[in-house]
C-alpha cells in the first residue's frame, strides 16, 4: 500500500515534468480577449460619461470644470479589471488592452486622464447650469458629474444624513 | 598536521552543508514539478539573515545565548569528527560518549531557546522536540556503539569505522534499516518535522528568532543535518582507502550528497506525523536498534 | 410525499392563523406576528426542515418596523419556506430560535449587531460582526446610516474572548496563521497536545458589501462586484445573486445563457476542489499534494483566461445571461482541457488513494456525527461526508441542472477523509456535467436585456451549490434601480459555526486540516455589515505598546 502509493508518486512527479516559468524573464504571452488595464481612446471617446456610470469599482470619475470642459480620471488602483466599461462604451473607445503587469509605486502611472472638450447644445445652449448653484445641487441636474478628483471620490449626498449628534453621543 | 585536518573539517562542513540543504531544496522543487532556487540560495539566506536587525523579543540571557551554544556544540562536534577516516586534533580526546553528549547538547540550547522566548508556539514546538530528543538520541547512541561493541573501544575511530571492518553481518544490515528508517527524524525533516511543523506552530523552536541569531540556528541545522546524512556513509559504506585523502573525502562527501537526495525525496512524498504516531514509529527504532545491538553482541 | 408536505404546511398556518403566499410553487412565504417565531421555528425542524439562514431588514420608512426572515429548506421535496415577521422599531425583540436551532446563533448576533434587533434567550448574545470600536447605538444596515460612515476609532476596546476550561493553556490561532488563509481568530484551549475547546472571532474581513449595494450601485453592477465576495467561488455569488434579481422581476433568461452559467459553475467547482486538495496537502505538510493539484489545476486557470478574458473572477454572469458566447473553437478547447484535468486526476488520485502516510492525518480526524451535522445544518461536501443526502443542484434545480445526470456522492466516514472523497468525486462528476452541457447546449441569444423598472418590495432567494455548498442570496427589491436589501450567505457561514465541535478532543496538531476540512472561505462568510474595516485590538498587546516598542525599536538603532 504505502510503498505502490509512494511509487505512484515517484511516477506522477516524472510524468509532470517542471512547469513553472522563470517568470520576469519569460511572460507567458496572454490570450485573445484578455481583459487587462482598459485604455481610453480620446479620439473615439465622446464624454458620455457611461463608463463612469457602469463602473463596478467607481473608479472612474468625471468632473465638469465648466461649460465645455469635461476631466474624466481612471484610477487603475482601485480597478477590478470586469470589462464592463468597454463593454457599455457606445463608442468603442475603451479597449480591455493586455498589460497586467501593473504594480507600481506611484498611483499616478496607472491613472488615465482625459479632459474632453464638450460641445454646446445647439437647442439651448447650455446642458449644465454652472452658475447659482452648489456643487451638491448640481448632482441632481441630468448629466452633471462633480466628482472630487483629488481625493478619487465620488461626491455623494449620503453622509448627510445621520446627524453629527448621534455620532457624537456614541462616541467613546 | 592534525591541526589542518581540524580546520577542513570545519571548513568543509560550514562551506558545504548550506549546499546539500540546496540539493533538498531542488529535489523536492523537482518532485513539486517547480524550477526550485538557485543552488546558492541558501548561503545567500543566511547572508540576508546576518544582515538584519537582531530582534531580541525575549530580553534574557538564555536567548541571546542558545544559538551561540547551538552552533558551538555542533562544530565541536565536526571538530572532532575523523572526517573520512583521518583522525583531527581532538578526536583521541574525544568518545562517543562525548559526541553523543554534545549532539544533545545542541538539541538542548535549542529547548533553551524556546523556553527563554515563552511564546506558545515555542512552548509547544519545544516539548515536541523534547519528546524527540528523548526517543531519538537513544537510537542514534546505539548505532554509535554498534561500531564500539564490535572495536571493543569507545573512542570515534572504532565508533565510526568499526562496525563494518569485520564485514557485514545481520547485526550491521539492521542497525543500517534502523538508521534510515530513523534518517528523517534525525535531521527533523518530514514526516518528522514536528516540532517546527510550519502550518501548525509556525516554527515552534525558533518563532522568537530573527536576523543573526536565526541565521545561527539556520546554520546550526544544517550542519547538523550534514553531520547525520554523513553518519550513515562514514559507517556502513567501507572507506575506499585509495591511499589519497583527498579522493577519499570526495567519495564520502558524493555519497553524503546521495543520502540528500534521498533525504529530499524522502521529505517530499509525505506528509507530518502527528507526534502520537511519530512517538509509535520511534518506539518501534528503539526496539529494532536494541535488537541489533543484541544481534551484534551474540556475534551474528 | 410533496403534496403530503405542502398539505400539511398549509393545514398548519391555517391552523395557526398564518398568511401563506403560494405564488412561486418553490419558494413560500409565510407571514406572522413576531409572538409566534420560535413555536413555527420548531413545528419546522419537526416537519424535518433545515434550517437555512435569517435575515433582519430595515422598514422603518416604510411601515416603521424592522423585518426578520427565517429561512427554511425542505430538500427532498423541493421547498424554501420563509417566515417574515417584523417588530416596531422602538422595541425590536423576537424571541431567540437559538436554543431549538444552534445554527441560527450567528444570524440573529448579526442582526444585534447590524440593525439593532433583541432576541431574548440567545445563549451567546456577544457581538459577531462589527469591529470591537464600532460605537454601541449605530446600526450600520438601518437606512438612516450612509454607507460611508466612519466613526472615530478607539484604541482601549478589545473583545473579550472566554475563558478555557481549567487546566488548559490558550493558544492564539490567527488572526494571521499560516493555516488560515485570511485574517480570522481562533483561541484553542489545549490541554497537552488535546483541544479542549475553543473560541471564535472573525469577520475581520468586512468590506460592507451588502450595504454598498444596496446604496452606492444599481442592479447591473452588483453581480461583479458578489463576484469578489469570494476569490474561489465567485461565479457562484454572481450567480446566485443574478438569479435572485431574476426570479424576484420574474424574468426568464434565454436557455443557452443558463447552460453557459451552469459550465461555468462547473469550471468553478473543479477549479475549487483542486485548489481545496493542494490546501489540504498543505496543511498535513505534503506539499508535493499541494504542487502537483495545483498544476492540474493550472490549466482550468488558463483555461479560463482563454474563456473569459481572466484566470479568476470570471465576470461572466449578468443579471439576464452571460458575457460571452461558446464558440466552437473554445468548446474543442474546452473539451481538451477538461479531459487532460480528468487524465491528470486520475493519476493523482491514484497516488493518494491508497497512501496509508495521508490516510493516517486524515481518517477519523475531525469527526462529528451525523444526527450533530443534521442538528447544526451543515451544507456541501462537510455535510455529505456526514451521510447527509443534500444538493442544491440535484434538490432545488437551478440553471440547466435539471437537464443533466450526475451523481451526489455521499459518504459516512465522518471525518476530513470522507470529505476528500466527496470532493474528489464531485470534481469527476463536474467534468462529466461540462459534457454534458456542452453536448446538449442549445443555440439562441445569451442575453436577455431587460428594459422595464423592478417594482418595490418583492421577496426572493436562490441557493446555488458552490463548491463549499450551498449559497444563498436573498433579495428585496427597491426604489432607485438597486436592491433594498440583499443578504448573501456562503456555505462556510453554517460550517464554520460547527468547527469548535469538529475540533473538540482532537490533537492540536490536526487543527489545520480539521479547520481546512469544511474548506473555510472567511471573506465569504464576513461579506457583511460596514464599511471601515479597521483591525481590532485582539493581540495581547494594544496598539499604543506596539507603537511605544517600536519607537524604543527606532531610537535603539
Amino acid at each position: 500500500m504505502w510503498l505502490t502509493s509512494k511509487l505512484r508518486q515517484i511516477l506522477m512527479v516524472l510524468r509532470a515534468g517542471v512547469v513553472t516559468l522563470k517568470y520576469p524573464f519569460e511572460p507567458r504571452p496572454v490570450p485573445e480577449g484578455f481583459r487587462g488595464a482598459p485604455v481610453w481612446d480620446h479620439h473615439k471617446c465622446i464624454g458620455c460619461g457611461g463608463c463612469a456610470d457602469h463602473c463596478p469599482a467607481r473608479s472612474i470619475l468625471i468632473r465638469d470644470v465648466c461649460q465645455e470642459l469635461r476631466v474624466m480620471l481612471y484610477d487603475g488602483s482601485r480597478c477590478t479589471y470586469c470589462g464592463r466599461c468597454a463593454d457599455v462604451c457606445p463608442e468603442k473607445a475603451i479597449r480591455m488592452s493586455e498589460a497586467y503587469e501593473l504594480a507600481c509605486d506611484r498611483r499616478e502611472d496607472v491613472t488615465t486622464r482625459l479632459e474632453l472638450f464638450m460641445l454646446t447644445c445647439q437647442r439651448c445652449g447650455r446642458c449644465y447650469e454652472m452658475e447659482n448653484k452648489n456643487a451638491i445641487d448640481r448632482l441632481s441636474l441630468k448629466g452633471f458629474r462633480y466628482d472630487n478628483l483629488e481625493r478619487r471620490a465620488l461626491v455623494r449626498t449620503s453622509t448627510e444624513r445621520l446627524s453629527p449628534e448621534l455620532l457624537k453621543k456614541t462616541d467613546h | 598536521m592534525s591541526t589542518l585536518t581540524t580546520s577542513l573539517n570545519i571548513l568543509a562542513f560550514l562551506g558545504l552543508s548550506p549546499l546539500f540543504e540546496a540539493i533538498i531544496r531542488k529535489v523536492s522543487a523537482r518532485v513539486q514539478a517547480r524550477q526550485g532556487p538557485p543552488l546558492v540560495q541558501p548561503y545567500l539566506d543566511l547572508l540576508k539573515l546576518l544582515g538584519r536587525e537582531n530582534i531580541d523579543s525575549a530580553g534574557t540571557w538564555p536567548f541571546r545565548l542558545a544559538p551561540l551554544i547551538a552552533l558551538a556544540s555542533i562544530l565541536t562536534v565536526v571538530a572532532v569528527l575523523p572526517l573520512a577516516g583521518r583522525e583531527s586534533a581532538f578526536t583521541a580526546q574525544a568518545d562517543t560518549i562525548t559526541l553523543v553528549y554534545l549532539l544533545t547538547l545542541g538539541g538542548v540550547s535549542v529547548l533553551l531557546g524556546a523556553f527563554a522566548s515563552r511564546n506558545p508556539y515555542a512552548l509547544i514546538g519545544a516539548s515536541r522536540e523534547m519528546i524527540t530528543m528523548i526517543l531519538v538520541e537513544p537510537v542514534l547512541a546505539m548505532v554509535l556503539l554498534l561500531g564500539a561493541l564490535k572495536a571493543g573501544s569507545l573512542d570515534l575511530m572504532s565508533a565510526l569505522y568499526g562496525a563494518i571492518r569485520p564485514g557485514y553481518g545481520i547485526a550491521v544490515v539492521v542497525m543500517l534499516a534502523v538508521y534510515l528508517l530513523g534518517l528523517q527524524a534525525f535531521v527533523a525533516r518530514q514526516p518528522f518535522d514536528i516540532a517546527e511543523a510550519e502550518v501548525e506552530i509556525l516554527g515552534g523552536p525558533f518563532i522568537e528568532y530573527s536576523g543573526p541569531n536565526f541565521a545561527l540556528f539556520k546554520y546550526y541545522l544544517m550542519i547538523k543535518q550534514m553531520f547525520y546524512a554523513y553518519l550513515p556513509v562514514a559507517i556502513f559504506v567501507p572507506l575506499p582507502r585509495s591511499g589519497f585523502y583527498g579522493v577519499d573525502l570526495l567519495v564520502q562527501l558524493a555519497l553524503t550528497g546521495l543520502v540528500f537526495i534521498l533525504i529530499g525525496l524522502l521529505a517530499a512524498t509525505h506528509p507530518r506525523f502527528r507526534i502520537d504516531q511519530a512517538i509509535r514509529y520511534y518506539a518501534v527504532l528503539f526496539v529494532l536498534a536494541v535488537l541489533a545491538l543484541g544481534l551484534s553482541l551474540s556475534g551474528f | 410525499m410533496k403534496e403530503q408536505l405542502q398539505e400539511r404546511l398549509r393545514h398548519h398556518c391555517t391552523a395557526e392563523g398564518l398568511t401563506l403566499d403560494r405564488a412561486d410553487p418553490r419558494q413560500w412565504f409565510v407571514d406572522g406576528p413576531r409572538e409566534r417565531v420560535r413555536d413555527f421555528a420548531a413545528a419546522m425542524v419537526t416537519e424535518g426542515a433545515r434550517y437555512v439562514v435569517s435575515m433582519g431588514y430595515d422598514e422603518i420608512a416604510r411601515n416603521g418596523t424592522l423585518g426578520l426572515v427565517h429561512s427554511f429548506a425542505f430538500d427532498r421535496e423541493g421547498l424554501f419556506l420563509h417566515f417574515r415577521t417584523n417588530a416596531p422599531a422602538a422595541d425590536p425583540s423576537f424571541e431567540s430560535i437559538t436554543p431549538d436551532i444552534p445554527n441560527a446563533g450567528w444570524s440573529e448576533r448579526e442582526y444585534m449587531d447590524l440593525l439593532g434587533l433583541k432576541f431574548s434567550g440567545h445563549p451567546k448574545p456577544k457581538r459577531l460582526v462589527l469591529a470591537d470600536d464600532w460605537p454601541e447605538g449605530i446600526y450600520p444596515l438601518r437606512k438612516e446610516v450612509p454607507h460611508d460612515l466612519v466613526p472615530p476609532a478607539a484604541e482601549d476596546v478589545a473583545y473579550q474572548l472566554e475563558q478555557g476550561p481549567p487546566g488548559t493553556t490558550t493558544i492564539p490561532i490567527g488572526p494571521y496563521h499560516p493555516c488560515l488563509h485570511e485574517p480570522e481568530h481562533f483561541a484553542v484551549y489545549v490541554d497537552g497536545e488535546t483541544i479542549k475547546g475553543c473560541d471564535y472571532r472573525g469577520f475581520m474581513t468586512h468590506r460592507g458589501i451588502e450595504k454598498l449595494c444596496t446604496t452606492a450601485v444599481s442592479y447591473n453592477e452588483v453581480p461583479y462586484i458578489a463576484e469578489r465576495i469570494c476569490g474561489i467561488c465567485g461565479t457562484v455569488h454572481a450567480t446566485a445573486y443574478s438569479q435572485a434579481v431574476e426570479r424576484a422581476a420574474g424574468i426568464r433568461i434565454p436557455r443557452r445563457a443558463e447552460f453557459i452559467r451552469t459550465m461555468m459553475l462547473e469550471i468553478e467547482r473543479i477549479h475549487s476542489h483542486l485548489l481545496w486538495l493542494g490546501v489540504a496537502g498543505h496543511l498535513i505538510g505534503f506539499d508535493t499534494v499541494f504542487m502537483q493539484a495545483w498544476r492540474v489545476r493550472e490549466q482550468i486557470m488558463w483555461l479560463c483566461e482563454r474563456l473569459t478574458g481572466n484566470r479568476k473572477t470570471y465576470g461572466m454572469v449578468q443579471i439576464g445571461g452571460v458575457r460571452r458566447d461558446v464558440t466552437p473553437e473554445i468548446r474543442e478547447d474546452i473539451l481538451g482541457v477538461i479531459g487532460q484535468v480528468e487524465k491528470e486526476l486520475l493519476v493523482i488520485r491514484k497516488a493518494i488513494q491508497n497512501d496509508s502516510s495521508i490516510h493516517r492525518r486524515t481518517k477519523g480526524v475531525g469527526t462529528l456525527s451525523h444526527e450533530e451535522a443534521v442538528r447544526w445544518s451543515l451544507v456541501g461536501p462537510v455535510a455529505r461526508a456526514r451521510g447527509v443526502d443534500i444538493d442544491v443542484r440535484r434538490d432545488h434545480p437551478y440553471a440547466a441542472y435539471d437537464e443533466v445526470r450526475f451523481e451526489v456522492p455521499v459518504f459516512t466516514g465522518c471525518d476530513a477523509w470522507s470529505t476528500l472523497q466527496v470532493r474528489m468525486i464531485e470534481t469527476f462528476e463536474a467534468i462529466r456535467i461540462i459534457r454534458q452541457v456542452l453536448e446538449k447546449m442549445p443555440g439562441g441569444p445569451i442575453l436577455f436585456e431587460f428594459q422595464d423598472p423592478i417594482a418595490p418590495g418583492l421577496h426572493a432567494m436562490s441557493a446555488v451549490e458552490a463548491p463549499r455548498g450551498e449559497s444563498t442570496h436573498y433579495i428585496i427589491t427597491g426604489e432607485n434601480n438597486r436592491a433594498e436589501r440583499w443578504r448573501v450567505r456562503a456555505p462556510t457561514y453554517p460550517n464554520l459555526q460547527a468547527v469548535p465541535l469538529m475540533l473538540l478532543d482532537e490533537q492540536f496538531a490536526d487543527f489545520p486540516i480539521i479547520v481546512g476540512s469544511i474548506d473555510p472561505c472567511f471573506s465569504c462568510t464576513d461579506r457583511v455589515g460596514v464599511v471601515n474595516a479597521r483591525s481590532g485590538g485582539y493581540s495581547v498587546m494594544t496598539r499604543f505598546e506596539l507603537e511605544a516598542l517600536g519607537r524604543r525599536k527606532g531610537e535603539s538603532v
